[in-house]
């Protein structure tokens, strides 16, 4: 059975194909203005790429805010879901999930059978998700996928004390203006991300073994950080950005019949 | 007949003061489609939206009220009653200290303040508010509140939409009270004959900051949520109980108010979750909805105490932040539709 799993998120638009149980592939691009040219796009560049026709496809699942887009989905599918069975797909004994995005971060529990029994969001603010590192970044005009590295030099961590993203940004420059490293600020920025994921996972508890998941998770220094406040070591798959495309590509194996 | 507004983020007005007096009570819901620019010139953006919804209401239909009566709510509600005395054109301003307890001290304190009340509103509409008139109100609002049990009973047997149950408890607090008896007594007919309870929708049990506007009943609706019972003002807090009708009226409001189930302003909050424990006791749900308006601090006061009690009991909660927009978004929606996926 050939599937697909298609995760349009408010940053980025991200596919996934399995064929009986196996990753074939998968791919991530820029959501833009468009979702649905988005996923057209991403799903009409893949399935060029395999040699495959959409009619090849047995079952599509979208997930992400622009899950109703897609209009060729045979169901749609919430994220916590796909998050949860993509985690499952790389570690049978998950039980808990740290799922950090681009506008959202997300903790998932789960019990021994895999169920999804409780979970928790961000409140309605960026802070603590990939667009606070964006705006981060820029205010230290640093790339982003340097921020991991350079936390791991920093001498102290600077605490960032504004619950806000756009007060914290001026914080940041404040900090810049009295000399304070570039090191020792990211370093604050992430331990300031960790502890914002942390208070919300204490709302529903936590069991191990966890996962982190999302395209922040590429980023060595929040986990570092999120593993210290933890007192818990982090399994991160190779395939943490595309986690909710594969969890949405597992679960679409699992619908019977067409429900387009 | 005039109307009398009030603004009260529970349901500690005493109504049926005001219907003795000879005026409809209305209670001021604010509009979440009108802009708070005319209150925002005095009060802070960061305080609560709702509240300065109110002061936009009031500062803009003030001269289409006999008069208006705070009553001692959250700190928001009380701290703005002078913005509302500087600001505000009306002929009657008045704020009534219902206390936060029920003990004995309270009640009798509480009593005092309904009698102070009364001499004030006597004064100014040069009308006398006898025992009799205060019974015949406490008895309309007594029919009243039965209907209204009936009618939020059948939530969990036919299918009425979030949004048909959430008119009713608007014009509740708004609705000349002889006109709103026919119309409740339309209503149980008309609910009485729908359709069963749908397969496809999920029963919860609702809490949290009021809903004063229908929009995000819809959404529950469209996330396959239904609200079979709640705890709000604008809800079951309003009719769960009844006023005593004998003995002296006064009194007999003091010990309804001590009797109806407590928002978050009241202490203790244990008395809030007894309420909460008796309506999943009483009604099978698959999980609870508490909900919040940012910045509504007395339910996120409340929240992680209620929340982790409710968790414990063994039932399923999510715990979900709104601002005050019509519009609703896709990130409460996904929360929602998940919520509604793990039941």
């Amino acid at each position: 059975m050939l599937t697909v799993g298609l995760d349009i998120g408010s940053i980025t638009t991200k596919v996934a194909v399995m064929e009986s149980g196996r990753i074939l592939y998968t791919d991530i691009s820029f959501t833009g203005y468009n979702p649905e040219k988005a996923w057209r796009d991403i799903l009409e560049r893949t399935l060029s790429g395999l040699g495959l026709k959409e009619s090849s496809v047995d079952r599509i699942v979208s997930t992400g805010y622009g899950r109703n887009n897609v209009s060729i989905a045979h169901k749609k599918i919430t994220e916590i879901l796909c998050h949860a069975e993509g985690a499952r797909h790389f570690l049978p004994k998950v039980r808990c999930v740290i799922d950090i995005g681009g506008q959202d971060s997300k903790f998932i529990r789960m019990d021994d059978k895999g169920s999804v029994v409780d979970f928790a969001m961000n409140d309605k603010c960026s802070a603590g998700t990939g667009r606070f590192l964006e705006v981060m970044a820029r205010a230290l005009e640093v790339p982003l996928d340097e921020f991991g590295e350079l936390s791991n030099k920093a001498k102290n961590t600077v605490r960032i004390s504004s619950m806000c993203t756009v007060f914290a940004e001026s914080e940041v420059i404040s900090l810049i203006s009295k000399g304070e490293s570039r090191e020792n600020i990211i370093a604050g920025i992430h331990d300031s991300i960790a502890s914002r994921m942390v208070s919300m996972m204490g709302r529903t508890g936590v069991v191990k073994p966890v996962v982190m998941t999302g395209g922040v998770a590429k980023n060595i220094g929040i986990r570092k950080a999120l593993e210290k406040k933890l007192g818990i070591k982090l399994d991160v798959p190779e395939t943490a950005q595309v986690n909710g495309a594969i969890g949405a590509a597992i679960l679409a194996q699992n619908l019977n019949g067409s429900n387009r | 007949m005039e109307r009398f507004a009030y603004y009260d983020t529970g349901h500690e007005f005493p109504e049926e003061i005001v219907m003795a007096t000879g005026f409809t009570p209305y209670k001021i819901l604010g509009d979440v489609h009108e802009p708070t620019d005319p209150a925002d010139g005095y009060v802070h953006n960061y305080i609560c939206p709702f509240s300065r919804s109110a002061l936009t209401e009031g500062l803009a239909h003030s001269n289409e009220w006999a008069g208006i009566a705070f009553c001692h709510g959250c700190d928001t509600t009380n701290n703005q009653y002078d913005i509302w005395k500087y600001h505000v054109e009306t002929p009657f301003l008045y704020w009534i200290n219902t206390p936060a307890n029920n003990n004995k001290t309270s009640k009798s304190f509480h009593a005092r303040e309904l009698r102070r009340f009364i001499d004030h509103l006597e004064k100014k509409f040069n009308v006398t508010i006898t025992a009799d008139k205060l019974k015949d109100a406490i008895k309309v609002s007594n029919k009243i509140k039965g209907l209204m049990r009936q009618l939020a009973s059948l939530r969990s047997k036919k299918d009425i939409p979030n949004a048909d149950y959430h008119e009713i408890v608007r014009k509740s607090v708004q609705m000349p009270k002889h006109e709103f008896i026919k119309e409740l007594e339309s209503k149980l007919k008309d609910w009485k004959k729908r359709p069963e309870f749908p397969s496809g929708m999920v029963p919860v049990l609702m809490t949290g900051s009021d809903i004063t506007y229908p929009e995000w009943m819809d959404v529950l609706e469209s996330s396959g949520l239904r609200i079979v019972r709640d705890d709000m003002s604008l809800g079951e807090r309003y009719f769960a109980e009844t006023i005593p009708e004998t003995g002296d009226p006064v009194e007999a409001l003091v010990e309804y108010n001590s009797k109806i189930p407590q928002p978050p302003t009241r202490l203790p909050f244990e008395a809030r979750l007894d309420y909460l424990f008796k309506c999943l006791r009483e009604t099978p749900v698959k999980g609870v909805v508490y909900q919040t308006l940012k910045f509504c601090e007395p339910h996120l006061l409340d929240l992680p105490f209620i929340v982790d009690q409710i968790k414990k009991a063994g039932h399923k909660v999510i715990t979900i932040e709104r601002e005050y927009t019509p519009v609703i978004d896709q990130q409460v929606v996904s929360r929602l539709e998940t919520f509604r996926e793990i039941l």
